[in-house]
């Protein structure tokens, strides 16, 4: 009954700021739409330069074909030869394409042009996807101009895609995107709740109070635990009804799984909030364990791509157990069974993270 | 002028007081160029498959030498189990392997024939991206396989050639892109609580009283946080040079001029968050929603910005990374000079002027309504 009162005080320091609920309810929708939109690894639009010197009825097929693609932007064609690097460098273009024909025309008697892509390396995943996509659409050219002359190819791939069939990148990075959120609503506000106490000097007050060092612990996790909820709550519900992702699996998993998850990152955060002397510093570590959390979680490229040297980190990294929970819910429905492991760790990471905040909080309370 | 040095001072002193901020503001660029440079990556290697081969002909054997002679593929033999498509599914379903690759019993009477064959693949699509490379890759086998068993040259020669970044590292890509995100983060976040804070302790009606301009508070106590922001920039160049060995191409002297505007666009955003904001809590969190995380996610650190849709690209002109980003990347790795980005810099003075305008109206407008 001694915790309600706290609890009471706690969330109506929340809700008291018109800011503040703007933060915690407003501000994840909006970002979760904006980041829905963005968070794609879609490659699209990207701009290149055409160089035809060749000027065959092949370049010419070619490029309809490019421009027909919706992975490449032709921003500028020419069929005399320009360097394409002081584009490049200004970042106007980010590949050119340049056809030629072949001079040696005995080891080349198709008559096809000789096909040369320059390209800019910098951003290498988007490098690797275009020259990809572009190798696609010269295979798809090839293979018809066989079948006009009759070859027909001994070996085919006929490829199926699951759990994900159209490849749509939010289906995979949605779910993830809420999983982020959440983080980052429930470090920020709850590492801030002891310190700042300790900043307006109200923390004697609390500490004079009847509650015990463990009550008050709990007053500052369980309002900040709702909140985390509601807002889960809310980018679930906008993930399946704006962005049209299925939950494939059980909802109440995924709910359980949440619970323990954000009592992993609440201690956490607790932990930050006790050992600190300022908000500011809090915030600091809030901020720095929030990034480390994010980028090794596997939100934008694989855990496995991680060498094995930095691997151990992801082992103790709470929320990308939560990713993968998360994303087998939505894309592949899978249950406990699949996933048992994963919830055990944050168990038990979620205990070590208790059970230490407890112990520093207790013994900073009895200072 | 003495005004605003005391102002400078005093600001100074309120960031040394805190050892363990000044330590995290320090130490973090170290840890987060080193979790970027090595951790991030998109370079697919070794990637789980599952190998089911029906026909177990010589023909198919080669098909899946292919397959085991390079660092793509990590392949697991599903023959032994007993039913191996539905053993395969559910390894994909647990994610022990990405795909499946199913040589058909008649692979090697068809190819003879002339007739031609197939060769199925099951992937795991839920990771798009890791999908579509994996497709790509098989692609690619298929096609070295066919060179080989029908001896057709590939008529059409397809060269491809890569500046800048020949080795396609993603460090190249991510060290430099940091040093925009960490800027920001010792510029924007670090003034965002520096006026809320003295809101919040009350100090800012003893500012606020004394002789001071209220343009003189405001430029004061950005100054400070432009020599840190600066020292940090130089830290994680330092880093990026010597230990990434990414090479600096351009012009340290140019790079250093319009880091500085960056620098000082963020630090205006800050102040103005720090004017709006009630306290230092609110001011937190609103420099963390509304410019690190969009600078984050809409400046083309990550994502590129060409692939977001219209309206999105529209958001992008409006954060301060999305053009330094385009500087310092052309300016390290491609070696470009000022003329290419008189554009980009210009906005960024234009920015930081008209949030500094705005700011020291709304602060003297707060002082005003004290008085």
């Amino acid at each position: 009954m001694k915790i309600y009162y706290l609890m009471k005080k706690e969330l109506i320091e929340i809700l008291r700021q018109k800011q503040m609920i703007f933060m915690v309810i407003v501000s994840p929708v909006f970002q979760l739409l904006i980041f829905g939109y963005i968070a794609t690894t879609d490659v699209k639009n990207l701009p290149v330069e055409i160089i035809n010197i060749s000027n065959s009825r092949y370049s010419q097929e070619i490029i309809n074909r490019i421009e027909k693609s919706p992975l490449f932007i032709i921003k500028k064609i020419t069929s005399r030869y320009e360097s394409p690097i002081k584009n490049m460098k200004e970042g106007k273009i980010k590949a050119a394409i340049l056809f030629r024909d072949s001079f040696d025309r005995k080891r080349n008697p198709s008559g096809f042009p000789d096909i040369q892509i320059l390209m800019d390396g910098v951003d290498s995943n988007s490098s690797l996807i275009a020259a990809g996509y572009f190798n696609g659409i010269i295979n798809d050219f090839l293979l018809t101009e066989f079948d006009k002359k009759g070859i027909s190819v001994a070996v085919k791939g006929k490829s199926l895609l699951r759990y994900n069939p159209e490849l749509k990148s939010i289906n995979y990075m949605g779910p993830a995107i809420v999983a982020m959120l959440l983080t980052v609503i429930a470090l920020f506000l709850t590492s801030s709740s002891i310190v700042r106490e300790k900043e307006q000097q109200t923390i004697d007050t609390l500490l004079i109070s009847r509650l015990k060092p463990v009550e008050i612990y709990l007053g500052k996790a369980l309002p900040m635990l709702f909140v985390g909820l509601l807002d889960m709550f809310l980018g679930v519900t906008l993930v399946v009804l704006w962005f049209k992702i299925p939950i494939k699996g059980s909802i109440f998993q995924l709910l359980i799984a949440s619970i323990i998850y954000l009592t992993a990152i609440l201690s956490i955060a607790l932990l930050i909030s006790t050992f600190t002397n300022s908000q500011q510093e809090a915030m600091f570590f809030a901020w720095f364990s929030m990034i480390t959390f994010i980028l090794l979680s596997g939100l934008y490229t694989p855990v496995e791509n991680i060498p094995w040297g930095l691997r151990w980190i992801t082992k103790i990294n709470p929320l990308q157990y939560l990713m993968k929970i998360i994303r087998e819910i939505f894309l592949k429905g899978n249950g406990m069974k699949f996933f048992y492991k994963d919830i055990f760790s944050l168990i038990i990471i979620g205990s070590i993270t208790i059970s230490f905040s407890l112990f520093i909080f207790k013994k900073t309370v009895s200072k | 002028m003495r005004r605003l040095k005391a102002i400078i001072i005093k600001e100074f002193f309120h960031i040394l007081r805190d050892p363990k901020s000044l330590t995290i503001v320090f130490l973090m660029p170290v840890i987060m160029v080193f979790i970027y440079g090595y951790a991030i990556s998109y370079d697919l290697k070794n990637i789980n498959a599952g190998i089911i081969d029906y026909s177990g002909s010589r023909y198919s054997r080669d098909l899946i030498k292919l397959f085991t002679n390079n660092s793509y593929f990590k392949l697991r033999n599903l023959q032994r189990t007993k039913n191996p498509i539905e053993k395969g599914e559910e390894f994909l379903r647990a994610g022990k392997i990405k795909e499946i690759i199913i040589i058909p019993a008649d692979f090697s009477r068809n190819i003879v024939s002339g007739k031609g064959s197939e060769v199925g693949f099951i992937i795991d699509g839920s990771d798009s991206n890791t999908a579509n490379i994996i497709y790509q890759y098989n692609n690619m086998i298929i096609k070295t396989y066919l060179t080989k068993v029908q001896k057709i040259k590939n008529p059409l020669k397809v060269k491809t050639k890569v500046y800048f970044n020949p080795e396609l590292k993603s460090s190249y890509f991510f060290v430099p892109g940091l040093i925009a995100i960490l800027l920001l983060m010792v510029s924007a976040l670090l003034t965002s609580i520096s006026i809320a804070r003295e809101k919040e302790t009350g100090s800012l009606d003893l500012i606020f009283i004394s002789p001071l301009k209220s343009s003189e508070i405001i430029i004061g106590k950005t100054i400070p946080y432009i020599f840190i922001a600066l020292f940090e920039g130089i830290i994680i160049l330092m880093f990026a040079y010597f230990w990434f060995k990414i090479p600096i191409r351009g012009n340290l002297l140019s790079l250093f001029f319009f880091s500085l505007l960056y620098i000082i666009a963020g630090l205006s955003l800050g102040i103005f968050i720090s004017t709006s904001a009630e306290d230092q809590r609110t001011a937190m969190l609103g420099s963390l929603m509304l410019t690190m995380l969009p600078s984050i996610m809409l400046s083309g650190f990550i994502f590129p910005i060409e692939s977001l849709s219209k309206v999105l690209r529209g958001f992008t002109y409006l954060i301060p990374a999305t053009y330094y980003l385009k500087i310092i990347r052309g300016m390290v790795l491609k070696g470009a000079g000022i003329k290419s980005f008189l554009f980009e810099g210009g906005v960024l003075a234009g920015m930081s002027f008209l949030l500094l305008l705005i700011s020291t109206i709304k602060f003297s407008k707060g002082r005003e309504k004290t008085k």
